[in-house]
């Protein structure tokens, strides 16, 4: 009986160990998961940014002279100033055509079936590789493309519009046309959780369709344009594939450098231009954050 | 003054108000009865604009607002939904239709917030104004819904169900704010429900509709005591409506001669109010000028003040009986035991075929 009893409270002992301690092992995973890939590697890149780089060596010696390097070269630099103004040009170009996509399909459409289907429509494009995407811009955007063809025939230009390809132009119509989808998906899902309600009260309040989408539409979309803009920014601030494919090398993002370094065996000023380009993804994330509280809207 | 001439409004062909007429006076409550899916809710929308009808007009003092778009008709519509803009704080809210209105917006901070603060104590909300919508209870959105739209000034106001989404309490707590709002301000109101006691209690006149017309319109009073049609009668969910025909001057149905007036035409519902019918011991003989029906005790729901007993009729459908206890004591009745169910064969309404009410001598006589 007393035997019985005593292994019954282990029983019970050992149940009350896992059930308190369940978060622990749930965690666990993650956890060592987001250590070993995401916390060491980024240590690793800050600590490897301030060794010694020699022209074919790199040894553990601290010292700022990368850093140095990277502020001081109009190059790097450079890369730098357009890195960030190509992102804010394709930021504006995806919102400004990809929000009224969204409208058409979260407001316009009534029908929630095909609501689904233009959506998945949008992702077509995806089921092609993504280099494979990039290059089909060079026939349409080249000398003897496609669309300098077809304006040449209909007579409104004389000679090729040289400008379209292997120039930062050719560069943003890319990356508009592949990340615009990333943008529309978000917004499009805000819009279409606006209650009907809403727009016929305001209708009803004598508020104008205008009024209505300055006041009440659009506010309500702003976490879908937030979502929409996080992942459109971090895709091209990391970008270095369409610019090399489009500019014909002559567009260097801080992707492109990280690249060239990284393949001369640069490390320590690969480093460098890594927590640039992490520490840049930060900043950008945290403004786009302060706009509206996701976690109140989601 | 509020025309609505022959509106009628169809989906896909199913016909939900089928050539509606009415005449909403100034300064009125109306209500306006009818089980979901009589076309309560279209007709509002139909009369806010934010649906077109197939046929008819609406003619607002004189006005055609038929085809005019909803934000320039200056009516109110309060929905069941509430609809409140969750990113706006109450005031914003209520400032809404006045500060964005496409006529005549108050752009005045002063006015505006000055109006905004008469709304808020008029709905029992002053305090709230800076919650936003999310921080306040399911009552006080209600009122602030009824204060955005009545801001406006609106010529009328449409309320769809509007306490439905309310617990008991506070909906009785409502139907005397809303009657006293209502005076307070001498706006129409125009209030739909599916909630008969609503209706009667508020309207200063009542509207019955079933399968998208009007069945019948009268003050709550008159509806109550004489519907004009067996669907009102069902709708007032008081009346035991009992089917069957004339034979040899009493009422035959299902098996049981019931007592009926001289000269009553050919009737085809025997309609008797719940709160008419006396309960009897078994075995008790018929009475000159009542009818009697036999019936087996089912089951009793307490209601507080009052019981509604249930019986089982000869013919097997079931027959209720209420009774207030401040009248009488509450009868300890055994299921399956035998009563004898009796009352006055004046009080007693007959409906013909079609189900229009006919008329008996005690009707005519109280006419005159």
């Amino acid at each position: 009986m007393s035997v019985l009893s005593a292994e019954a409270v282990g029983e019970a002992h050992r149940e009350s160990f896992w059930r308190r301690h369940l978060h622990v092992f749930l965690l666990a995973p993650g956890v060592a998961w987001m250590v070993l890939f995401l916390i060491v590697p980024l240590i690793m890149m800050v600590y490897v940014s301030f060794w010694t780089q020699t022209t074919f060596a790199i040894n553990s010696t601290l010292t700022t002279k990368s850093w140095s390097t990277f502020f001081a070269s109009e190059t790097y630099y450079g890369a730098l100033v357009r890195t960030l103004r190509l992102w804010l040009t394709v930021l504006a170009l995806t919102f400004i055509a990809g929000y009224p996509t969204a409208l058409f399909i979260g407001q316009f459409v009534r029908n929630k079936t095909f609501q689904t289907v233009l959506l998945v429509t949008c992702v077509i494009p995806f089921w092609t590789s993504f280099l494979i995407r990039v290059l089909a811009w060079r026939p349409m955007l080249g000398k003897e493309g496609a669309i300098n063809i077809v304006l040449e025939k209909l007579g409104l230009i004389s000679g090729p519009i040289e400008v379209l390809l292997f120039t930062e132009l050719s560069v943003i119509i890319g990356m508009v046309q592949i990340y615009v989808v990333f943008m529309v998906g978000p917004i499009a899902f805000m819009l279409a959780r606006i209650d009907d309600s809403l727009l016929e009260a305001a209708r009803d309040l004598g508020a104008s369709p205008m009024t209505i989408f300055r006041k009440i539409i659009f506010p309500l979309s702003l976490p879908g344009v937030v979502v929409g803009a996080i992942f459109v920014s971090v895709m091209v601030l990391g970008e270095f594939a369409t610019a090399s494919a489009l500019s014909g090398r002559k567009v260097n993002l801080l992707g492109n450098i990280i690249v060239t370094q990284v393949g001369s065996l640069k490390w320590a000023f690969a480093a460098v231009v890594g927590v640039v380009l992490t520490a840049v993804m930060a900043v950008v994330i945290t403004g786009l954050l302060r706009l509206v509280n996701l976690q109140k809207e989601l | 003054m509020m025309e609505l001439q022959g509106l009628t409004k169809s989906y896909d062909g199913v016909p939900a108000i089928a050539d509606f007429s009415l005449d909403i006076r100034d300064d009125e409550y109306v209500t306006l009865l009818g089980p979901s899916g009589s076309g309560k809710s279209t007709l509002l929308r139909l009369i806010a604009g934010l649906e077109r009808p197939d046929a008819g007009s609406i003619i607002l003092d004189g006005t055609n607002l038929t085809g005019t778009p909803t934000h320039l008709r200056g009516l109110g519509f309060v929905q069941q939904k509430f609809g409140l803009f969750p990113h706006m704080s109450v005031r914003e809210n209520i400032a809404f239709g006045l500060r964005y209105r496409q006529i005549d917006p108050v752009t005045d901070r002063n006015e505006l917030d000055a109006r905004v603060e008469d709304m808020l104590e008029l709905v029992g909300l002053d305090g709230f104004g800076d919650r936003m919508v999310g921080e306040i209870s399911g009552g006080q959105r209600q009122r602030v819904s009824l204060a955005r739209t009545l801001i406006c000034e609106p010529r009328i106001c449409l309320l769809d169900e509007p306490l439905g989404a309310l617990d008991a309490n506070l909906r009785e707590r409502m139907t005397i704010e809303l009657q006293r709002i209502r005076s307070t301000l001498g706006v129409t109101f125009m209030h739909v429900t599916g909630n008969e006691a609503e209706a009667l209690a508020m309207g200063d006149r009542m509207i019955v509709l079933n399968e998208g017309r009007a069945i019948q319109i009268d003050t709550p009073d008159t509806i109550f005591n004489h519907p004009g049609c067996v669907q009102a009668a069902r709708f007032l969910n008081t009346y035991n409506i009992l089917p069957g025909g004339m034979e040899n001057g009493h009422f035959l149905s299902a098996g049981t001669r019931l007592a009926a007036p001289r000269g009553i035409g050919d009737a085809a519902h025997y309609v008797i109010r719940h709160d008419h019918i006396d309960i009897r011991a078994g075995g008790t003989e018929p009475r000159e000028g009542f009818a009697h029906m036999e019936v087996e005790f089912i089951a009793s729901e307490f209601l507080g003040a009052r019981v509604i007993y249930f019986f089982r009729r000869p013919d097997g459908g079931v027959i209720e009986a209420e009774r207030h206890l401040s009248v009488v004591r509450p009868k300890d009745i055994r299921r399956g035991e035998t009563r004898v169910l009796h009352w006055p064969v004046d009080d007693v309404l007959f409906y013909d075929r079609d189900g229009d009410l006919l008329e008996t001598q005690s009707s005519v006589l109280e006419a005159v």
